[in-house]
């Protein structure tokens, strides 16, 4: 099914090092437009290195990221999202002193520039479209909430929200259901349904559940190299993750 | 949301209708000197909220700006001085006690008034813009672009004062001619100067009221929030904090050529570390994240200093005084004036009320997550 779409994203030979560590390693990665991979593997094994490398947070030491067939890695971060490159980060990163409103105007970014954006007000074009997507991950009810005031999750989906006003082609995911009750990940997981085929997802996960959930293919990590690929029941069986995750109580418990 | 800017709009627009009708009330060419000047210093706390308050760039060089601004003015009215206080072949006195034989290619724009003017505002703005691409192109932000700031102005202070062939040195220039536009003059001790700081004012203060609510305002304030996020949204961030910079810039020096007109000379002095590091306090007792409260927190501070100063019983305490204050207003109110003004507000009945029902809103069932409507 992969090779019937088109690529997307191609991570060649990339090897990141710093000051002499290792984090990734002559990885080679791809994926197709419309698909939904699961990153996984043990604490350190390179995954939201990855991440960082794609979205340009990081710069690579050797190799090659190509987005679209064309190379992205030398461009700065702010290029590499204007490609269609989006991210969350681990830690809630939103915009605290300013409202939910005002959070999703923010990332409503298909217009980046200066000049531009000095003659954009409130209540612009977005305004319906930013309504929806508060009703989508219910926040309707928050929209001039200040976000510091928010609680955990709906930090969370706020988060999420904002990715999706973006609306970038690629989305990339650091551990989005960190934090999040079993309903609220059962959410997620339906939200991230819906999003395949439309965009593409690259999903770091920890919670091997919400993993089986959403993934078709899943990709496992190990010290910066690519150990395994392929279904959920493929790569618990292989026998090289099984031991990558020997000690840390089987990939179920990573 | 739409009320409470009309409000916002409202409150700004009568306080600029008080300001201009001041000169109705005061028949004191001496004191409309002195409220015009805080005007200007009004001004430049406008310019400082904007890049502080907005953007998180603490500007420890805000005079350098003002300085430039004011002698873009200053080489302008020194040119219009008649003859008789020039030196020989029209030059200005200072060059000719310096053995200036001919007027500087820098100074010969400045026989044009529009070219003047536009360097006023632009000279400085183009400066900031320089140094602005330099430090966010590079990722330097916080403290350590405070301190770039206030380096650059050090620098840009020594070099008018070492070159006193072209810049009047330690005396700065002097002996200016009055400022004349549509048939106008300009006295510094006058209602039509105090009504040109005041109009001056009033548009700035308008302006960068539209510039903090645009989009591009709110993007500033996210930088201030998560610099490294709003990078990921496809922002450019240097390019949003240069431009604010700049901004910033104009305005001082718009200021700073009013203040020129309004002091009769420019000196080194104008760029100096002392008046630099007071419109931080002006700003942070009114409320960086207000520009009606920076600005009245300029007028507030510089207007109380003026009257302990001239007050016997503080001749020689009126400094202590001013620094106790600011201390205490630091302490209990980090957001100034102006937040303490905001706090207020909220507790009166009708405000409570509707912050009531908000509250209430907040309380229903719904505020579970669900996945109606499409994408």
């Amino acid at each position: 099914m992969t090779a019937a779409r088109e690529q997307l994203l191609a991570l060649k030979q990339v090897t990141v090092a710093f000051s002499g560590f290792i984090a990734v390693d002559r990885l080679d990665f791809e994926v197709a437009s419309g698909e939904l991979r699961c990153l996984i593997g043990p604490n350190g094994a390179g995954k939201s290195t990855t991440l960082d490398l794609i979205c340009g947070k990081s710069r690579i030491t050797a190799g090659e990221i190509a987005f679209r067939g064309a190379p992205i890695h030398a461009f700065r971060e702010f290029r590499i999202a204007r490609t269609g490159i989006g991210r969350k980060f681990q830690v809630p990163s939103v915009f605290r002193e300013l409202t939910v409103r005002e959070n999703l105007e923010i990332g409503c970014s298909r217009d980046p520039g200066v000049w531009r954006n000095l003659f954009r007000f409130t209540g612009g074009v977005d305004t319906e479209r930013l309504e929806r997507l508060a009703v989508l991950v219910g926040l309707e009810d928050h929209l001039e909430t200040q976000a510091a005031q928010l609680s955990h999750g709906q930090t969370q989906w706020l988060e999420i929200a904002l990715i999706l006003a973006q609306d970038p082609a690629l989305i990339l995911m650091d551990e989005p259901t960190a934090g999040m009750t079993a309903h609220e990940t059962n959410m997620t997981a339906e939200l991230f349904n819906r999003l395949r085929g439309k965009h593409t997802l690259i999903v770091v996960e920890h919670d091997m559940g919400f993993v089986r959930d959403i993934a078709e293919t899943i990709s496992v990590m190990h010290q910066g190299k690519l150990l395994a690929q392929g279904t959920a029941d493929e790569v618990s069986q292989d026998a090289k993750v099984r031991e990558a995750y020997l000690g840390s109580g089987g990939i179920g418990h990573a | 949301m739409s009320g409470k800017v009309s409000r916002q709009i409202l409150l700004y627009g009568v306080v600029c209708l008080a300001i201009l009708i001041v000169p109705v009330l005061v028949d004191d060419a001496f004191l409309l000197n002195k409220y015009a000047r805080y005007l200007i210093f009004g001004m430049l706390a406008i310019a400082l909220s904007l890049s502080w308050g907005y953007a998180g760039i603490l500007n420890l060089g805000q005079a350098t700006t003002f300085g430039l601004g004011s002698y873009c003015m200053a080489m302008f009215l020194k040119l219009k001085t008649v003859p008789i206080h020039t030196g020989s072949d029209g030059l200005p006195d200072f060059m000719v006690w310096n053995n200036v034989t001919e007027l500087p290619w820098i100074w010969v724009p400045f026989h044009s008034m529009p070219v003047a003017l536009l360097a006023g505002i632009l000279v400085p703005a183009l400066f900031a813009a320089l140094l602005g691409w330099f430090m966010f192109g590079g990722r330097i932000a916080g403290v350590y672009a405070a301190i770039i700031t206030l380096a650059a102005m050090v620098v840009v202070n020594l070099i008018i004062i070492d070159q006193q062939s072209y810049t009047g040195g330690f005396n700065g220039i002097t002996d200016l001619a009055r400022f004349e536009i549509f048939g106008l003059t300009f006295d510094a001790y006058s209602a039509s100067t105090y009504y040109l700081v005041a109009i001056c004012l009033t548009v700035t203060l308008f302006l960068a009221l539209a510039v903090s609510r645009s989009k591009t305002g709110l993007i500033l304030q996210a930088v201030r929030d998560q610099e490294e996020r709003v990078r990921f949204f496809g922002y450019d961030v240097a390019l949003y904090k240069t431009f604010v910079f700049a901004l910033s810039a104009a305005i001082a020096g718009l200021a700073g050529m009013l203040y020129t007109i309004i002091m009769e000379f420019a000196s080194p002095t104008f760029l100096g570390v002392p008046l630099s590091l007071s419109i931080v306090i002006w700003v942070a007792v009114g409320g960086r994240q207000s520009l009606l409260g920076a600005m009245l927190g300029a007028v507030l501070v510089t207007g109380v200093q003026g009257a302990l100063s001239e007050t016997e019983a503080f001749l020689e305490t009126w400094t202590l005084v001013m620094g106790g204050l600011f201390v205490l207003i630091v302490l209990f109110m980090p957001k100034g004036l102006a937040g303490a003004f905001e706090a207020l507000v909220r507790r009166f009945p009708k405000a409570a009320r509707e912050g009531g029902a908000r509250h209430a809103a907040e309380q229903s069932p719904k505020s579970q997550p669900h996945l109606g409507g499409a994408l």
